[in-house]
């Protein structure tokens, strides 16, 4: 239930969030990498080792696989798991456990079993990371059916989700953007839940629909500002939720708009804007498109170690303001 | 690198044009600007400037070929530049059909449709364009595409005839200030609105009224396709009729200053005096291309660099009038409806419109108000009225005297409502 409201950060939101739910649950237990009396590589488990304990809060070997391993396993035995990859990167190694295992083995079993795990992932580019250390590989977990995808892109949010995750019966992933978690916002005390499936209309526009989620979403919004002063009035819808995709709320805003253009730091090609722009293509919206859809996505390219060139890898805020003003002015 | 000549689109309508003549010889040296060669349209012959310095190079264009917009004419290459002309355009005819397949695609580009140097084929037109043109009953193949490459967008298909004909009606007018007596009544000029009247009319005594007046097609009016002086005037009039007035102090600005010309000599309304703030109607010459930039113009920039011709003072205007019209523009489909009276009034770059008649026969107190410096009605035009109209020319003024000299402005107005009274 939702009281009093006061500032959060991003980071922190995740950790009420998460002392929220192993204060109510039990079965609710903490794995990953550093996780404990280091506080996490971000900060973002912090204390929870000491108000929780060891068997609760508890360090992993470097080994992603056998830890997520251990992860599904319990949540087959009916606990919960709240799994922190280090980076998003290095869920790859734990393929494996997340696609065939968690994904697939309630529809294996004919739903005798739940995998009730969530897999929390801090990514992208912009605190120099570099190549194995930045990606934005939400497409990849997108396309497998039998996860549920999300990235929440608010302190509000990345709460409400992160307790609507621990509470599913399936596996879903959370990304979460390392540029975020020192973002603020306000925050309501206490249990909330926001839905795993549905977008949020972040501004209300005219003349463009912008879709774009996590980081990109912020990015957008003040875009929108910048185009504002322009006479361009820009819809921006925050996507939250990548798998299933808010479909209703994307082609509405397009009929009313008439022009799209999706804003994503994944790489551009076969990214969530390749996807969102052919499900607008398919859908009613097409016969009021009044230009072409455009797609705004990382380059092709591994993530730059140098600063320059990581922001000139991926959209920025200028780079939407002139792709969304050549749109809204009939020139894309 | 060479960069490409290319016949400009000139004009919304246009699709091809007839090469007229280079200005400049082959090798010979151009500086960006210059006027580099010469097109002839359905509707006008024009000198096209050169987009780049360097040397001319290659000419392809022949005088009397008629070509598409895009077609290359020439380049325009660096002093020491080695330049063949076959490989140049065998370079661009392989760069337009790689383009499009071009992989892997560069980060951030939305650039999605690479140009291409014809315009033939299937017509090039928006699902919304098409659906709009299917539900009107429009023929796409007639329209002409104000997109890239003339591809036909929602706002090149014209509206249903019942939605023009229901818009008719009578004007959207304010009153700037209320007083017993005949008012003054305001009329702007193309593209304006009644709201640039404000600070003119804050500076007249409160002894006189001053009902301001959107002309068809502007502001909060409706347009029903008034498309002559006579059909504008008499839409002001059966306005001011409604508004119950029988007797008025005219003043109009530029285009209003013809329409109030105009309405000065209609039956049913009795004028008691007439200021025209430099008016249209009195001369062939207007500048064509502030009329069509400010047509085109689509961004903060591009219109604020033409709106800034208004005045002598580039500043004077601001920002947010310039935002404004933007915003207007977005909301209503006024640019439309500007597009089509700007065609009648003021087609091919000059004034159709001519008022010296209506003024020769006036009786009444009438004043003309011009800027010396207005660079979008020669001030000269104002020359050569009867006698017994008073010529106004202000110096350091442009084309907006009301608000660049309003206090003076001001004060003849007022001379004129008690000459008229």
């Amino acid at each position: 239930m939702a009281n009093d409201t006061r500032e959060l950060t991003y980071a922190e939101a995740i950790r009420e969030a998460l002392a929220i739910a192993l204060a109510a649950d039990e079965r609710v237990f903490l794995m990953g990498e550093d996780i404990g009396v280091y506080g996490g590589a971000f900060q973002v488990t912090g204390d929870l080792v000491d108000r929780f304990g060891e068997e609760r809060v508890m360090d992993t070997p470097i080994s992603e696989l056998g830890a997520a391993g251990v992860a599904v396993g319990a949540a087959l035995t009916g606990l919960r798991p709240v799994f922190e990859f280090q980076f998003s990167d290095f869920s790859l190694l734990a393929m494996e456990q997340i696609v065939n295992q968690a994904a697939k083995l309630r529809y294996m079993l004919g739903g005798a079993v739940n995998v009730p795990v969530v897999f929390r992932m801090p990514t992208g580019s912009g605190l120099g990371g570099a190549a194995q250390h930045s990606q934005s590989i939400e497409a990849w977990f997108a396309h497998v059916p039998g996860l549920k995808v999300v990235e929440p892109s608010t302190p509000y949010d990345v709460k409400g989700m992160l307790l609507s995750a621990i509470a599913d019966p399936d596996p879903v992933i959370v990304f979460e953007h390392k540029l975020l978690y020192k973002t603020k916002g306000p925050v309501p005390e206490g249990d909330y839940r926001v839905a795993l499936d549905r977008a949020a209309l972040r501004r209300e526009g005219r003349d463009l629909t912008i879709v774009a989620f996590g980081i990109m979403a912020l990015r957008a919004l003040e875009a929108a500002e910048t185009l504002a002063q322009e006479g361009v009035d820009a819809e921006v819808i925050d996507l939250r939720c990548l798998r299933p995709l808010d479909r209703e709320a994307i082609v509405a805003s397009v009929k009313k708009t008439t022009r799209l253009l999706t804003v994503y730091e994944g790489v551009k090609t076969l990214g969530l804007g390749a996807e969102i722009s052919a499900l607008v293509a398919e859908s009613e919206a097409f016969d009021y498109l009044d230009a072409p859809i455009l797609r705004l996505g990382g380059a092709e390219a591994p993530i730059p170690y140098s600063p320059a060139l990581e922001k000139a890898a991926t959209p920025q805020v200028e780079d939407i303001v002139a792709a969304a003003r050549r749109l809204a002015h009939g020139r894309a | 690198m060479a960069s490409e000549v290319i016949l400009p689109r000139v004009d919304m309508d246009m699709a091809s044009a007839k090469f007229a003549r280079w200005l400049v010889g082959e090798g010979e040296r151009v500086r960006e600007g210059q006027p580099l060669f010469e097109i002839e349209t359905d509707k006008a012959a024009m000198e096209v400037e050169a987009t780049a310095s360097g040397l001319l190079r290659g000419q392809r264009a022949q005088p009397g070929e008629v070509l598409p917009v895009g077609a290359v004419l020439a380049w325009i290459v660096g002093e020491n530049e080695a330049f063949d002309p076959d490989l140049q355009a065998l370079a661009g005819e392989l760069r337009a059909l790689l383009a499009p397949a071009a992989t892997p695609t560069p980060a951030n580009d939305a650039e999605t449709f690479a140009p291409s140097s014809s315009v033939d084929g299937p017509t090039r037109a928006t699902p919304l364009a098409r659906r709009l043109a299917r539900e009107r009953g429009v023929e796409l193949a007639a329209l002409a595409g104000s997109g890239p490459q003339g591809r036909i967008q929602a706002n090149d298909v014209p509206p249903p005839r019942s939605e023009v004909q229901s818009r008719s009606g009578r004007l959207n007018r304010e009153w700037l200030r209320r007083s017993e007596g005949a008012p003054v009544v305001m009329v702007h000029g193309f593209g304006a609105d009644l709201n640039g009247w404000r600070p003119l009319a804050g500076r007249l005594p409160a002894s006189i009224g001053a009902l301001a007046i959107d002309l068809p097609g502007h502001g909060a009016s409706p347009f029903a396709a008034e498309t002559t002086l006579s059909a504008m005037a008499a839409t002001v009039a059966a306005t001011l009729a409604e508004e119950g007035i029988s007797a008025a102090h005219l003043v109009g600005h530029s285009l209003g200053g013809a329409v109030v010309a105009a309405l000065a000599n209609a039956a049913n309304l009795r004028t008691l005096s007439l200021a025209l703030i430099a008016p249209a109607g009195l001369g062939p010459e207007i500048n064509a291309a502030f009329l069509d930039g400010f047509l085109r113009a689509r961004s903060v920039e591009s219109l604020g660099a033409w709106m800034r011709l208004l005045t002598v003072d580039p500043d004077a205007l601001g920002a947010a009038m310039v935002k404004t019209t933007l915003r207007r523009r977005a909301e209503t489909g006024e640019l439309e409806a500007h597009s089509r009276i700007a065609r009648a009034f003021f087609p091919d770059g000059a004034q159709a419109i001519d008022i010296r008649p209506w003024l020769a026969a006036l009786t009444i107190p009438a004043k003309v108000i011009v800027g010396v410096e207005d660079r979008i009605i020669p001030s000269r035009q104002a020359e050569g009225l009867a006698g017994t109209i008073a010529l106004h020319r202000f110096a350091g003024v442009g084309h907006m005297p009301h608000l660049e000299a309003r206090g003076p402005v001001g004060r003849l107005i007022e001379e004129l409502v008690r000459a008229g009274e």
